[in-house]
């Protein structure tokens, strides 16, 4: 593995971010099964207490989808098809199997897609419900067991209560290092870099949860001893809002304009990092809970309010916090054509974060960098607009 | 006296504006695929025209898409921004801004000049000049003509395709089946109008509404766009330098900017010289 | 939703009475209030539709109006004003139509915008919304709505069904599957009860579940009439004759509406008469919600002498003795069974033959009970749920069963702007030579 020492955090979190997926080749190498994921519904204290490593799956923005459509229909969202192309032509080999958790159309509705195409040897589709209620939790729970019961075959071991308790534990420190990384971009300037902050969420993501730790402390560590410089005062703060994005295309596109990438709400950040796991009597409650009512994400229909504008702050009301503790100047929303989710929601995200103090650009993309010029330009002119 | 110059790389069209207290000299020449060496030569010429040489320019902004590839400029802003700001100088009562490019379409909404909000079309060629070029290319009538052509339909033949190749299929057979050209010009003339307009209207439309760019130059289309809008629709003298004339001027600012903090910004590059390229 | 247009929309005298159907379920949302009842905005197949029948609540079917804006070809304004508040084209154009027009109805204080087809819909009191396994829009839209009309409530339910997994016994989680489906019913009802200010009727809804047990019943027998050679009916008139079930279950209209036709149908095959003649080729209509805009494709198909005896899409319900469902006195847990088991009934033939799955399952059991030489699909840009995964089926069709034709068209359900009439029949030109060429090489 990548030996973190004292200062160097960021240039392991470079290679694993660069060479995305060898670690868990490594690991795999040695005995270890691997088990993908795609999405922030990924229970990964689960897959940490089964003993095998949980990657979740991304795609790579800069090579054009060649195999993928000859078993995928291109109105599939774009990341879906990316990522399941990179499967196809072998990126993931490593894989002994798969769990799709049950986010949106584009993930359930190509499920057979994934699993015929891919025939790995254990597959799981975890049928998460897109409602909060009480009877929604008790199902849940109920899918949890049977995700845990079919790890248990595959891994020939028994996942104890008290090892699922144990993943809790290291996944909920891992995030709470994760937000104290955060704290060092509400300076101004940020002791890190959003391009640095991806790579560094993107690597996370991809190995072991003690090793994600400690990569994430050395970052830390190796930030806080940076010589702040001078800021540029008139730099402006954004925050980027989207689902999986998970290159920094994107945001050295914004980074390269002067300005600071500060927050997001993205699906590989901020909401992976947000929300700890309850330690309850039953470690599996805590798990339906967190994934169900804490996690907000716009498959999961949130309603219970009076009205509207409490329904909003329901939903979006994290953001708002984000505006105002992370001084965001503007925020871009940056969401994948085809995609109904977060689709639906853009007059509504927009005008709330508006609202809240931060103007809002509206991007509608590939995920490619195929056309990553004109997403520049549109930026750059919001950032001028701004200014 | 200084000297200001605006270059805007359009993705057909390079243009340059020299300003001082007033418009210098503007000047139109095509975007070929070596941008750098085009942009020194419509330069030159702009210098040439207006008896002025490269070392009485104070400050230079390029725009446009290929603006980074202008390596002679001080700075590089968004078109949207320059487009705004040329706009504004020019039809100060405006506060919609409809720019209709060779490759893109947008939509910018002025207040003093600044840019409030502003929307750009998708990657698809319908609703573009681009699209106009294709359509006119397949029925064998000059792009410059068919704006007049399609005015003199005598109603407009319903293109429902908004896909370029679909667009284009769908026209040829309805030729084939007896159509009157003109009644398909203003049929994709209607399209276009159509999905610019739709285009816009994310943006807040408040009059007076400007249109800019090449499809400024096509009646048709100026036409179509003040039926789809409602309204009479202004058309700067020349629409195609907006850009480059609000680069010009954004440079005019930023060099008052500069001297007002008492900083007197250096040029960046002092010779207009053809820049040798190693990538 | 039947073409008014051009001469011979439908093949049965009885399909022409689905406008009536189509514009009375239109016009009931715009009388309720003066009625007083409550207009629900609803979606088709979300196992709410007993619960409204016995609330006398009126469902405003999405769904059906903007299926009628395209059939008019009169969707692009709504689909614009949508799309001028940031709603992209690529999404649900069901959604995005509708949207356009509540938004429109909402700027002139609730007055239906001029100009709707057939009237409009009415201005609902609540949204139901369904967090289904197939169909994100059925959340997603009522909450995108409520941002515009932001006094109505919305509810969103959730009913699951086990996902398919050839490794796992579905029989082993189908209990906890309708126990959850049943409870959220459950909620269901509660919050109808909150917004109508009335409880609900339990008879009621028993006698009403009962009757759609019935017109399912009926439904199924009148199909199968099509198996006859010539066929009867096809999918062109099916794409009408769905209407019924899918917006009126639940009450004796939609089951009266079966019987006549069942009747016609009879009477067809006694005279002999089919829709195609000579009927040269059965083609099985295997996935994907028709180009409403285009409905006048299927009579291109039958000009050629290609009929549809069947189809998948809309056939949304099955012999009820098939699904072999417990006995329960909960007519909630009956319809949590009957949805559950509707999706779980392929599964074990599925898991009989390597490699296939429920849903080739079916189109197998289709094309050989229909005698079918061939499977078209459509495949519309911007509806994920009930397109994404159509290449996947037709291949895995091609591999487990046999090497038959396939077509696979492309177009929308509502958006005409990406549809070409003449690409089109090109495609199905071709497609019709290699049923030719198929059936000579079978001899």
């Amino acid at each position: 593995m990548t030996d973190i020492r004292d200062g160097n955090g960021l240039a392991a979190a470079e290679k694993l971010y660069t060479q995305y997926g060898s670690r868990a080749r490594e690991l795999k190498a040695s005995g270890k099964k691997v088990i993908g994921y795609l999405s922030a519904l990924g229970p990964v204290e689960i897959m940490t207490a089964a003993g095998v490593l949980p990657i979740r799956l991304k795609g790579n923005v800069s090579e054009a989808i060649s195999k993928g459509d000859a078993y995928m229909e291109t109105i599939v969202c774009p990341f879906v098809r990316n990522v399941f192309d990179l499967a196809v032509k072998g990126k993931y080999d490593f894989l002994d199997g798969m769990v799709l958790p049950h986010q949106c159309d584009s993930i359930d509705r190509t499920n057979e897609t994934w699993s015929y195409a891919l025939k790995l040897p254990y597959w799981h589709f975890l049928n998460v419900p897109h409602v909060t209620d009480d009877p929604s939790i008790a199902f849940m729970k109920e899918i949890l067991r049977i995700f845990i019961k079919t790890l248990e075959k595959f891994t020939g071991k028994a996942i104890t209560d008290q090892a699922i308790a144990d993943a809790v534990k290291a996944h909920n420190n891992n995030r709470k290092l994760m937000r104290e990384l955060y704290d060092l971009r509400k300076s101004n300037l940020p002791l890190i870099s959003g391009s640095e902050m991806m790579k560094v969420l993107v690597a996370a993501m991809s190995i072991p949860v003690e090793e994600s730790s400690a990569l994430i402390e050395a970052v830390t560590k190796e930030v806080k001893e940076r010589k702040p410089a001078a800021a540029n005062p008139k730099a402006k703060r954004i925050m980027l809002i989207g689902d999986q994005i998970d290159d920094v295309a994107v945001i050295e596109a914004i980074e390269s304009t002067g300005a600071y990438l500060v927050m997001d709400d993205l699906s590989t950040g901020s909401k992976m990092y947000w929300q700890d796991v309850d330690a309850t009597a039953d470690p599996v409650q805590g798990i339906a809970e967190r994934y169900l009512r804490k996690l907000k994400i716009p498959t999961t229909f949130v309603g219970s309010a009076d009205t509207y504008q409490g329904i909003l702050e329901e939903r979006f009301g994290h953001m708002k916090k984000y505006v105002n503790e992370f001084k965001v100047d503007g925020a871009i929303l940056f969401i994948y054509k085809y995609c109904d989710p977060y689709g639906f929601e853009v007059p509504a995200i927009k005008s709330y974060v508006e609202a809240a103090g931060a103007p809002v650009l509206y991007l509608e993309d590939e995920y490619s960098t195929s056309s990553l010029a004109r997403v520049k330009t549109r930026i750059e002119a919001f950032l001028e607009m701004i200014a | 006296m200084d000297y200001f110059a605006g270059v805007d790389i359009g993705s057909t069209m390079t243009k340059v504006v020299i300003v001082s207290d007033r418009i210098e000299v503007s000047l139109i020449g095509p975007t070929g695929p070596e941008h750098r060496k085009l942009a020194n030569r419509v330069m030159e010429e702009a210098l040439n025209k207006a008896c002025l040489t490269f070392e009485n320019l104070t400050y230079i902004v390029a725009t446009g898409y290929g603006r980074i590839n202008v390596p002679f400029a001080d700075r590089q802003i968004t078109e949207i921004t320059c487009h705004a700001k040329g706009l504004h100088s020019l039809l100060p009562s405006v506060k919609t801004v409809v720019d209709i490019g060779g490759q893109d379409s947008k939509g910018i909404k002025v207040v003093n000049g600044k840019v409030m909000n502003f929307v750009m079309n998708d990657k698809c060629a319908a609703g573009t000049g681009r699209f106009l070029e294709i359509i006119a290319d397949s029925l064998g009538v000059p792009l410059e003509k068919i704006g007049e052509i399609s005015l003199t339909a005598e109603k407009i033949a319903a293109v429902s395709s908004t896909c370029t190749v679909f667009a284009e299929q769908e026209i040829i057979s309805r030729l084939a089946s007896g159509e009157p050209i003109a009644n398909l010009l203003a049929g994709i003339h209607d399209a276009v109008a159509t999905r610019v307009c739709s285009l816009v209207k994310k943006l807040n439309v408040e009059a007076d509404i400007a249109v800019t760019g090449g499809g400024a130059k096509n009646i048709g289309l100026v036409k179509a766009l003040e039926s789809k809008f409602g309204r009479a629709l202004l058309v700067p003298p020349e629409p195609l330098i907006t850009g480059a004339l609000g680069a010009a001027l954004m440079g005019k600012d930023i060099f008052a900017k500069y001297m007002a903090e008492g900083q007197k910004p250096t040029r960046s590059v002092n010779k207009l010289e053809e820049a040798t390229f190693f990538e | 939703m039947a073409e008014e247009k051009k001469g011979r929309a439908v093949a049965t005298s009885t399909a022409a009475k689905i406008p009536k159907f189509v514009r009375g379920n239109l016009s009931a949302t715009l009388k309720a209030k003066e009625e007083g009842k409550k207009v629900a905005a609803a979606f088709i197949a979300d196992g709410q539709d007993e619960i409204m029948r016995a609330m006398d609540i009126v469902p405003a079917w999405g769904e059906s109006f903007s299926g009628v804006c395209a059939a008019k070809r009169d969707a692009e304004k709504y689909l614009q004003k949508a799309e001028s508040d940031n709603f992209s084209r690529s999404l649900c154009t069901y959604a995005t139509c509708n949207i356009g027009f509540d938004m429109m109805r909402e700027e002139l204080g609730g007055a239906t915008p001029e100009g709707a087809p057939w009237g409009g819909m009415g201005r609902p009191d609540m949204m139901l919304g369904n967090g289904q396994l197939l169909c994100d829009p059925r959340f997603k839209w009522p909450q995108a709505t409520q941002h515009y009309q932001q006094d109505v409530p919305v509810f969103v339910t959730n009913m699951y069904y086990p996902p398919w997994d050839p490794n796992a016994d579905h029989h082993e989680q189908e209990a906890i599957y309708v126990k959850y489906a049943t409870e959220e019913l459950r909620e269901t009802v509660k919050f109808c009860e909150k917004i109508t200010g009335k409880k609900m009727d339990w008879d009621r809804l028993a006698a009403t579940v009962e009757l759609s047990d019935k017109t399912w019943d009926l439904f199924i027998d009148t199909y199968e009439l099509r198996k006859h050679i010539p066929t009867p009916m096809d999918t062109g008139d099916a794409m009408n004759t769905m209407v019924p079930l899918t917006f009126n279950l639940g009450t004796q209209e939609a089951y009266d509406f079966y019987v006549d036709l069942n009747a016609e149908l009879r009477q067809k095959i006694a005279d002999g008469v089919g829709v195609a003649n000579p009927e040269r080729y059965r083609i099985i209509w295997a996935a994907g919600l028709p180009s409403w805009f285009a409905l006048g494709d299927f009579q291109y198909f039958n000009g050629k002498g290609v009929v549809f005896p069947v189809e998948v899409t809309y056939r949304g319900c099955e012999k009820i003795e098939r699904l072999d469902l417990p006995k329960t006195n909960d007519p909630l847990e009956h319809i949590a069974w009957r949805w559950v088991r509707y999706w779980t009934h392929w599964y074990d033939a599925a898991k009989k033959r390597p490699g296939s799955t429920p849903k080739v399952e079916r189109i197998i059991e289709y094309i050989e009970d229909y005698k079918c030489d061939g499977a078209v699909f459509h495949s519309a840009f911007s509806c994920r749920s009930w397109h994404a995964g159509i290449m996947q089926q037709a291949a895995t069709l091609k591999k487990v069963y046999k090497d038959i034709p396939i077509l696979i068209m492309e177009g929308d359900i509502v958006d005409i702007s990406s549809y070409n009439e003449a690409d089109t029949h090109n495609r199905i030109d071709a497609f019709i030579e290699t049923l030719a060429a198929y059936k000579k090489r079978q001899g």
